[in-house]
């Protein structure tokens, strides 16, 4: 019979070989998605994502079995995406960037005026083509909004599992999903 | 009427997630009120549209994926652990490794500076002995004089002219 999550999980903690191996051919996908959807860049996904299984590597015996593995997992996968995030902002922040939105907006962005990085322009098409006009608004909400609608709506979570997964209450997922759904609404409805 | 609108529950309508007491009363409501049944028909619209659509990420090869991912792996391991992982980082344990030279030359009898001499070095040493705990955060020290850097750069032309001469 096929071992659950939980039973995997803790033969990770116990160092049973191939459990850690089974763990991330279960969840590789997943989790790489799930990186994805919230830093929109391949390899931070890749990174982000792989991160997170070597904190569970390290973390497995803590995981107390009150919640289900998925969500104790995808809260670590969260945490290390919403980190990356930061520091991006963080290292923006440091070498001079400012926010158009918030200040100085005839002043032109460093980071827009450096040479773009190397896209490969068929994955760029593909990725284009694949991106829906809704899913492009779904990119301008905050963080927390972007993350709760792609755990909702994409990875199908009910929302006591995403307020477990991003920690926060379940009124306060209402609120974000309420909020979310409301400005792709109204944004949608903007443009037709 | 509008306080009597479920806009508020409408989504957890759709996501088939309120309590069966909850669900019959916002039911009733839709069945009297044609806005809300507008609105409720909009949202799962829209989350079915979100559900169609969504982006798949860029392909990548699951078994350089799991290889690389080994090799972090086994060399975090290597380096037994996280708690003291950044001393096999280079940079840090030759800093830290500096530091704790200078501290201990400080602390001997003859050490930086003949006896009864004033020693300008004895002072900072004296500072950096009282704050042995930063070492557990050097990674952050060094960032703190990164930091300082980058206020330098921004005050250049601050800066009093060099004397000629």
């Amino acid at each position: 019979m096929e071992s659950s999550d939980e039973q995997l999980c803790r033969a990770v903690a116990e160092r049973e070989p191939g459990a850690f191996d089974l763990l991330v051919e279960r969840y590789q996908e997943r989790a790489y998605r799930i990186a994805w959807s919230v830093l929109r860049d391949r390899e931070e996904a890749r990174d982000c994502s792989q991160e997170a299984f070597l904190r569970l590597h390290e973390s497995a015996g803590s995981f107390a079995g009150q919640s289900k593995f998925s969500t104790w997992f995808y809260r670590i996968l969260v945490n290390c995406c919403l980190d990356q995030q930061r520091r991006r902002r963080g290292w923006r922040r440091l070498v001079g960037w400012r926010d158009r939105r918030d200040d100085a907006p005839d002043e032109p962005d460093p980071v827009e005026q450096a040479p773009a990085p190397f896209v490969d322009p068929v994955e760029g098409l593909d990725t284009e083509r694949r991106m829906s006009r809704v899913w492009a608004l779904v990119d301008e909400l905050s963080p927390q909004q972007r993350a709760a609608v792609t755990l909702s709506c994409r990875e199908g979570l009910a929302t006591k599992e995403i307020a477990a997964v991003l920690g926060l209450s379940e009124a306060t997922v209402r609120v974000h999903l309420h909020r979310a759904l409301s400005t792709l609404r109204r944004r949608i409805g903007d443009e037709t | 009427m509008t306080e009597m609108h479920v806009d508020e529950r409408l989504i957890d309508h759709v996501r088939g997630e309120l309590e069966p007491a909850e669900r019959d009363r916002v039911d009733t409501h839709l069945a009297a009120c044609a806005q809300c049944r507008a609105t409720r028909e909009r949202f799962a619209r829209l989350m079915a549209e979100l559900a169609r659509t969504a982006p798949a990420p860029p392909p990548i090869h699951w078994g350089a994926y799991r290889a690389e991912l080994r090799e972090r792996l086994e060399r975090r391991g290597a380096r037994g652990g996280t708690r003291w992982g950044w001393l096999a980082r280079p940079a840090p344990a030759l800093v830290a490794a500096a530091l704790v030279a200078v501290l201990v030359m400080a602390g001997l009898p003859g050490g930086l500076g003949a006896p009864g001499t004033p020693d300008p070095l004895a002072l900072d040493n004296t500072i950096l002995a009282s704050r042995l705990d930063m070492l557990a955060r050097l990674d952050v020290v060094q960032q703190l004089d990164l930091l300082e850097d980058f206020n330098v750069i921004g005050e250049l032309d601050e800066l009093p002219e060099p004397r000629k001469g």
